[in-house]
């Protein structure tokens, strides 16, 4: 393999810059790391047992960053209506070549077990790793599998909206409850007790709160990828 | 033994990316670069933190090189 014919010589002194910098971040950050940092960590860990959720990754994405959270689903949003907005809507891409057989048998057996699967990840992200995005994306590649496997399959563009305008409008809807409520944006006003800890019905507002997440994630992905498929180019 | 695994699976990262960006095809690009999130999964996980292991999964070896594959299909031969 000869490096100097193929990579050009901007690329490596790229590189090579990348690298100065990468080495003078870490040599700063090693160098000077304050005692406050190193247990930031820890104290949100300790507020975790408050909302009764076993997963703490969840209290912090959910409720402690709940507006972070909001703020990413917005993001894929606007990714998504991207995607949408370059494509063509008027011109479907015909697609000319009948899927294989065995994927279409495959798909029919799968197609369901995949669904499950995301539902379960979405519904048990309080308790078990997981959660709304993923599961979202697990239910939105479920929907790629039929996508590529049967070329008569749409998912109807109404009930992506549907699906999408309910989900972003209840989490806000929700955060805007624990706002009156407690006076806190996204306040826990459902009863958290600890003592259900671990039980399907914990945490108060938190598992709904992840399933609006996994509604909203699994359309927007759908849109995507069904969007990628089934229309044709703009240019 | 743990140690060994994590030290294997960080050059194997290493050398599928680097291999991944050397290709002359696109499409064999986005397929090495599923590699180097499979192995980020096995490293996250770990490292103890399934949940960004289970997202890194979804994600980063999944759906995204899906979508890079799809906007290669859209692109065609312009590239």
């Amino acid at each position: 393999m000869n490096l100097k014919r193929e990579i050009p010589t901007s690329t490596m002194s790229g590189f090579a810059l990348s690298a100065v910098l990468v080495l003078t971040i870490l040599n700063i950050l090693l160098q000077n790391i304050p005692t406050k940092i190193q247990t930031a960590g820890d104290e949100l860990l300790k507020l975790n047992s408050t909302e009764g959720v076993a997963n703490a990754v969840t209290t912090v994405v959910v409720y402690f960053r709940g507006f972070d959270t909001l703020g990413e689903i917005a993001v894929l949003f606007i990714a998504s209506l991207g995607i949408g907005l370059m494509l063509d809507s008027n011109n479907r891409c015909n697609i000319k070549a009948e899927s294989n057989f065995m994927l279409q048998t495959a798909s029919k057996f799968l197609f369901p077990i995949i669904m499950l699967f995301g539902i379960y990840v979405m519904i048990y992200g309080h308790l078990s790793p997981g959660g709304g995005f993923q599961g979202g994306v697990i239910i939105a590649s479920g929907v790629l599998l039929l996508l590529i496997s049967h070329k008569e399959f749409e998912v109807p563009h109404s009930v992506i909206v549907l699906l999408e305008t309910f989900a972003g409008v209840s989490y806000v809807l929700i955060g805007l409850i624990g706002l009156v409520v407690l006076d806190t944006f996204l306040g826990n006003f459902l009863p958290h007790d600890i003592s259900n800890m671990g039980l399907l019905m914990s945490g108060g507002i938190i598992p709904i709160i992840y399933i609006i997440v996994g509604i909203k994630v699994g359309s927007e992905m759908g849109m995507i990828v069904q969007n990628l498929i089934k229309r044709s180019d703009n240019v | 033994m743990t140690g060994i695994i994590i030290l294997a699976t960080f050059m194997g990262i290493i050398i599928i990316a680097f291999a991944s960006i050397i290709q002359k095809k696109l499409a064999d690009s986005i397929i090495l670069f599923m590699g180097v999130g499979l192995g980020s999964v096995v490293l996250f996980f770990t490292f103890k933190a399934p949940d960004v292991a289970l997202t890194e999964a979804v994600i980063g070896a999944g759906i995204s090189s899906l979508i890079f594959l799809m906007a290669l299909k859209h692109l065609g031969e312009k590239v």
